[in-house]
């Protein structure tokens, strides 16, 4: 297999017409021909298709890729040759599965959901090679720098907006299952405190998911909310880790796809995708959380 | 995508039964129906939102289509709120979309066609309409959130009339101009030379402005070391030019018929001839090579085409070439010219007129030893076009209706200024959220009486640069009324077609308006007086015609990483002249919120405790005032 087949790939030739140039002029200006060229040359498979993945659907196309395929939660079999892998609202088990099975043939992948005004992404691109543009640095002469406001010339370094260094960087990613399986309870509070909430509330869902059957579906119902803070107990306990980490108040936001979450997780996905076939600036490492209720958005490594 | 299209139950579960009735019965308006327009009119219809009103002046270009969502290929040349409009019905026939193909800045929308909203929502792309709806939602008293986005940066915030900061409380830094004989003597970079070269397709086929002129200018006070000299060299240039200075450039163009080669060599070979001529340019420059048409000809050899990625926009093409390409724009221009019998306005996107302005200032690089650019370079830096992504939009179009919601569930403490970030900051936050800010008393449009001190020179400053240049540019208004408080109450500028016209060719000093006056102007569309203390100055920089108290002089290239803030309008600044359309201007609130990408745990944490503070201050104003809001970029 193929360790990143979306740079080695490009089987359709690689000459962008005058009409994509036209087309996709705004995102050529941003990321340049090289990253398009491998754009274009990759194909995704998506797993789940409602609000979430509708999204991340529309900015893929949008953005170029030669084709997003796209499949319900069953029938998903190992021989897909695909360059992306992108999965969704599955169960955990399945998740971790598909995952180890990209991760072994170095397919990169993918997995988001949102629950109510909160989301996720997590990405595991393997051993992920990519360039980042960094600016040319020039000090500035002596001339330059004694200038009229008289500050100290160590202030301004020049950069020449013109001139850009290529700089090839590597990052590594790990499963999944390592990611959720990570230890905490030896950090120290200051650290723990800093901790995206959202991480735990993916385990209680997950939790909630494989007691019931089902995604929690009402917050109007109070005893749902009670399952799913006794589960939040349950969970934090077993972690060793203060429920405190994860406030009551998500337990009354966490149902259903909410439109813009949708929008935001999915442009954060749609993104992140990008940078991964085109091989071009860093990742995020390896969650992304998406709080609502105080508007960040975070980026945390678990493993 | 029939899975995207929301129930009210659904919404009644997540968002509680209050809000989505909120959410239902909102009236709301929504200001751009572009890149961020598209994404927001999904959100909203898919929200749950029932009575949306869409306003955009534009059509769709194909350069739309890879973020535009709502567009396809065969829209392009329709209205862009029309369009998405009927895209957007097809997610939720039941919502109630009215579209308006039009100007909100036009006087059919005043205050009581703002007050019909409880939200308005900026999607915009050019400051002036963002001050313009800025000011009608303080007039009217309606919240806006006030968004943006330019590459991989965004920022949506909210604005509140009495609570927050309005969109232009903080001076925003002017757009960058650079001195006329550094165009038209002494280029050192390209963006010099394509700023020439739009001069020259002004002065040849649009409409020709006596801050554009292209030929030497010999009073460069760099070159006129003593009078004596002056005047010798205005000998001598009216030898060498035979006068032509004296005609304009326009009507000798027409009396030699646009003849390509007569262009070129009066351009390339004779005017930096005269410009060699004036020595002093070059003791410590390197000087420039003229061109002739019959040499570069002959040089033009059978060198390979080298094929780059087969793009003839992404290569750059040698002098021999430019000077084909310039001759051949040149007879399509004049073939426009006379097909349209009026003045062409340069467009990025018309052919003739981007392969004019990119041989013309590729061959004047050439001459001055600059490197040339690519078609698709100059094409960004002529048409100052910001780059543009479907993802950026999509999650900033989902951070302004979480914006609407706190709005309208009546949390406006709830609300903050949201950055998203290129890369996750120290404290891994790549969605920042930052606390409002109170609005600044000082603004000179917000403030209950604004007023703003103004230098610049009564004897020679026209009434019509005043109402031009100072009151519409500056200040954004639209159709000012001008009183100068001398206690006779005599009228200066009238908005009335005809009632002063015979006053805008006089200096404000026919008018005693001198040091120390006091004009009142009102713009009676967005219900906003501002008064002008006049400070008279005969010793401004050239080329500057006015200043203003506390304006920021365009910044300087900062250190390497800027703060993920400062990129967008870094950006615009750097941008050269033009001044169309989509993608020109980024801005964004408040220069006080930038955060710098070298600041620490600590400072961060310090940072966010004074936000915490700063919520704490905006929230004990919010008792019962009503909204304004923000714009992002
Ligand atoms: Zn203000």
């Amino acid at each position: 297999m193929v360790e990143n087949p979306s740079v080695t790939d490009e089987r359709n030739g690689s000459a962008i017409t005058e009409d994509e140039a036209a087309l996709y002029d705004r995102q050529i200006r941003l990321w340049g021909l090289d990253a398009q060229k491998r754009l274009r040359a990759s194909c995704v498979l998506l797993v789940g298709i409602k609000g979430l993945g509708a999204e991340i659907c529309k900015n893929l196309v949008l953005s170029g890729v030669k084709s997003v395929t796209i499949v319900d939660p069953n029938p998903v079999n190992e021989q897909d040759f695909v360059s992306q892998f992108l999965v969704q609202r599955q169960d955990i088990g399945k998740n971790i599965h598909i995952n180890d099975i990209c991760h072994d043939n170095g397919v990169k992948f993918f997995a988001a959901d949102v629950f109510g005004f909160y989301g996720y992404m997590f990405a595991d691109l393997g051993e992920h090679k990519f360039v980042e543009e960094e600016p040319k640095i020039i000090e500035a002469s002596d001339n330059e720098s004694s200038r009229s406001d008289g500050e100290p010339k160590a202030k301004y370094r020049k950069v020449d907006v013109n001139e850009t260094t290529i700089v090839q960087k590597f990052a590594e990613f790990y499963r999944l299952k390592a990611a959720l399986a990570c230890k905490l309870d030896n950090r120290t509070e200051k650290i723990l405190k800093r901790l995206p909430s959202v991480y735990f509330m993916i385990k209680v869902i997950l939790r909630f998911q494989s007691q019931y059957g089902r995604l929690p579906q009402t917050t109007m119902n109070t005893g749902e909310r009670d399952n799913l803070l006794t589960l939040r107990d349950e969970v934090m306990k077993e972690l060793n880790l203060d429920v405190t980490l994860l406030p009551d108040e998500f337990a009354s936001h966490c149902t259903a796809e909410v439109s813009p979450i949708c929008a935001i997780v999915g442009g954060i996905v749609g993104q992140e995708v990008v940078k991964a076939v085109s091989g071009k600036d860093a990742p995020l490492n390896n969650f992304f959380f998406y709080n609502g209720l105080e508007g960040h958005g975070t980026v945390e490594c678990f493993n | 995508m029939a899975s995207m299209a929301g129930t009210s139950e659904i919404y009644r579960n997540v968002l509680g039964s209050d809000l989505s009735q909120c959410v239902e019965n909102a009236k709301v308006l929504m200001v751009g129906a572009g890149g961020i327009g598209c994404e927001l009119l999904k959100n909203l219809v898919l929200t749950g939102f029932k009575d949306i009103e869409v306003i955009d002046l534009d059509t769709i270009d194909v350069s739309n289509l890879n973020r535009q969502f709502l567009f396809q290929k065969r829209h392009v040349g329709k209205s862009k709120a029309e369009v998405s409009r009927e895209s957007a019905l097809r997610f939720n026939p039941d919502a109630n979309i009215k579209a308006r193909h039009d100007n909100i800045m036009s006087p059919e929308y005043g205050v009581d066609f703002f007050k019909q909203f409880n939200v308005v929502m900026n999607a915009l792309d050019n400051r002036a309409a963002r001050n313009h709806v800025n000011r009608m939602c303080l007039a009217a008293d309606v919240p806006l959130v006030e968004s943006g986005t330019a590459g991989y940066l965004g920022q949506a915030t909210v604005i509140k009339k009495g609570v927050t900061e309005c969109y232009e409380c903080q001076p925003k830094p002017t757009q960058k101009t650079f001195p006329g004989c550094t165009i038209r003597n002494t280029p050192s970079e390209a963006i010099h030379c394509i700023v020439w070269a739009k001069h020259l397709f002004n002065q040849l086929f649009g409409e020709a402005d006596a801050d554009e002129e292209v030929s030497p200018d010999t009073e460069d006070p760099e070159a006129v070391g003593a009078a004596g000299e002056k005047a010798v060299q205005n000998q001598e240039k009216e030898d060498a030019i035979g006068g032509i200075e004296r005609a304009s450039t326009r009507t000798w163009a027409e009396d030699i018929g646009y003849d390509p080669v007569k262009l070129f060599n009066k351009l390339f070979n004779e005017d930096i001839k005269y410009l060699l001529s004036m020595d002093k340019l070059w003791r410590k420059r390197k000087p420039p090579v003229p061109l002739d048409w019959e040499t570069i000809k002959k040089a033009c050899n059978n060198e390979e085409k080298e094929a780059d990625n087969g793009l003839q926009d992404q290569r750059v093409w040698s002098p021999e070439e430019c000077s084909d390409i310039f001759s051949q724009s040149i007879d399509t221009l004049k073939q426009q010219l006379l097909a349209r019998g009026e003045d062409l306005v340069w467009d990025k996107d018309d052919t003739a007129s981007m392969d004019f302005v990119t041989s013309a200032a590729n061959i004047r690089a050439h001459i001055f030893s600059i490197a040339m650019k690519s078609r698709f370079d100059v094409k960004a830096m002529a048409g100052n076009i910001i780059p543009a992504i479907a993802t950026t939009n999509a999650i900033i179009s989902g951070v302004i209706v979480m914006q609407a919601l706190n709005i309208l569930n009546g949390n406006l403490d709830k609300c903050k200024t949201i950055y998203l970030n290129r890369k996750p900051n120290p404290r891994k936050r790549l969605l920042v959220p930052c606390g409002l800010v109170p609005p600044n008393p000082k603004c000179y449009v917000c403030a209950a009486k604004p007023e703003v001190t103004v230098f610049l020179n009564t004897e020679t400053l026209t009434v019509k640069t005043l109402e031009e240049k100072i009151l519409k540019e500056r200040f954004g208004m639209v159709a000012p009324d001008v009183e100068i408080e001398d206690g006779k109450g005599s009228i200066l500028i009238s908005s009335e077609e005809g009632e002063t016209e015979q006053n805008l060719p006089k200096t404000l000093s026919e008018f005693h308006v001198g040091n120390s006056a006091r004009l009142k102007a009102d713009d009676f569309l967005q219900n906003y007086q501002l008064v002008l203390n006049i400070k008279h100055r005969d010793n401004l920089e050239d080329d500057v015609e006015f200043e203003v108290e506390g304006d920021v002089p365009a910044p300087r290239p900062l250190s390497p990483e800027p703060g993920p803030s400062t990129e967008p309008e870094e950006r615009e600044n750097q941008a050269a002249a033009g001044d169309n359309d989509e993608v020109m201007i980024v801005d964004e609130p408040a220069p006080s919120r930038k955060r710098k990408a070298d600041e620490s745990q600590q400072e961060a944490e310090e940072q966010q405790d004074m936000e915490t503070a700063k919520r704490a201050r905006v929230s004990d104003a919010t008792a019962d005032e009503d909204d304004d809001d923000i714009i992002a970029l």
